[in-house]
């Protein structure tokens, strides 16, 4: 499958290693162009989603993010947060430590809750499911390495900043 | 009398056509075992028409998935097929059941987005190499999935 007219978020292509990050921009970017189906505030919080994507260094906040406007929003557009959602599932990893010593245990992150902690508990029974014995227990979340394909050219203007962003 | 007729101009055999076929044939399989996966599986509320729309849907991708193999059989070619074939051609995701309902409306959609594109490609692929029945053939699946795709979308609205 040609990755550079991939619109599945779901698709198994949809691997970190040969990710277009651009398909949950294009989908925050499609929202954006909305007239009537988003507020200011809601818009607000997309460009600051928009923006941690992008960076793809702050997987917590981008999570924290993506909860909050998962709740204001989900019922009004539920199809573009549902690939936001797969988005996210394929791409950030949480890693598990049931106590400082222990081997940390990454393990994928499902968002069948709606706040970060919920996600965070559920990620940290996962690991439990070992049969380890929890002291001092640590989840963290971060991206999984994004390798972004040489972008379309003829996409929207507002993908643009990610080409600058991966030609540099 | 004579026996023989002046000899009818043989469909062109266009290697992309034909893999361009056999990606949609993949696809619709694809698509129909994640219809089939959703008809059994789905729960809540709105089980009933969501089951019965289901149902329709796999049964029109299995009476089509037949269509467009024949005519890759019409071009002169073989079919692809086989599970393991048609899940390493198609690249779909399985769903992961339990999903709430809305959940499979989506994932389908975007099923249906994919069969869309590659569809959309061989129907241009066709009409460059003058194959007017696989474009015929592509066009009438499209206006299928279009159709399909605006009633799961409508389903979705708030």
């Amino acid at each position: 499958m040609d990755p550079a007219i991939c619109s599945a978020s779901i698709a198994a292509e949809c691997a970190s290693s040969h990710c277009r990050q651009r398909c949950a921009l294009e989908v925050i970017d499609e929202l954006l162009r909305e007239e009537d189906g988003v507020s200011g505030e809601e818009a607000d919080l997309l460009l600051d989603l928009r923006w941690h994507l992008r960076q793809g260094n702050d997987a917590e906040g981008t999570l924290r993010l993506f909860c909050d406007l998962r709740i204001r929003m989900e019922q009004r557009h539920y199809l573009a947060f549902f690939r936001l959602r797969r988005w996210l599932e394929n791409h950030l990893v949480a890693t598990v430590q049931l106590c400082p010593a222990a081997e940390p245990h990454v393990t994928a992150v499902k968002f069948d809750r709606y706040c970060v902690e919920a996600i965070r508990r559920v990620c940290l029974c996962s690991a439990l499911g070992r049969g380890s014995v929890m002291i001092a227990p640590r989840v963290r979340f971060s991206f999984q390495d994004i390798t972004i394909v040489a972008p379309e050219t003829t996409r929207c203007e507002a993908a643009k900043p990610v080409e600058a962003c991966s030609a540099a | 009398m004579s026996t023989t007729t002046s000899k009818p101009a043989a469909a062109k055999k266009d290697t992309r056509v034909i893999d361009g076929l056999n990606l949609v044939v993949a696809d619709s399989y694809a698509l129909m075992a994640l219809t089939h996966l959703a008809h059994w599986n789905v729960e809540g509320p709105d089980f009933f028409p969501l089951h019965k729309a289901f149902q329709e849907q796999y049964e029109n991708l299995f009476e089509a998935i037949d269509e467009v193999a024949e005519r890759v059989r019409a071009l002169d070619a073989y079919a692809i097929g086989g599970l393991s074939t048609f899940a390493k051609v198609a690249q779909m995701e399985e769903f992961k059941s339990p999903m709430p309902q809305k959940d499979y409306v989506a994932a389908l959609i975007v099923a249906h987005e994919k069969v869309v594109d590659d569809a959309t490609r061989t129907r241009d692929l066709a009409g460059e190499s003058s194959d007017l029945q696989t474009q015929d053939l592509m066009i009438k699946r499209l206006q299928w999935h279009q159709k399909a795709l605006w009633m799961l979308k409508s389903y979705l609205k708030p």
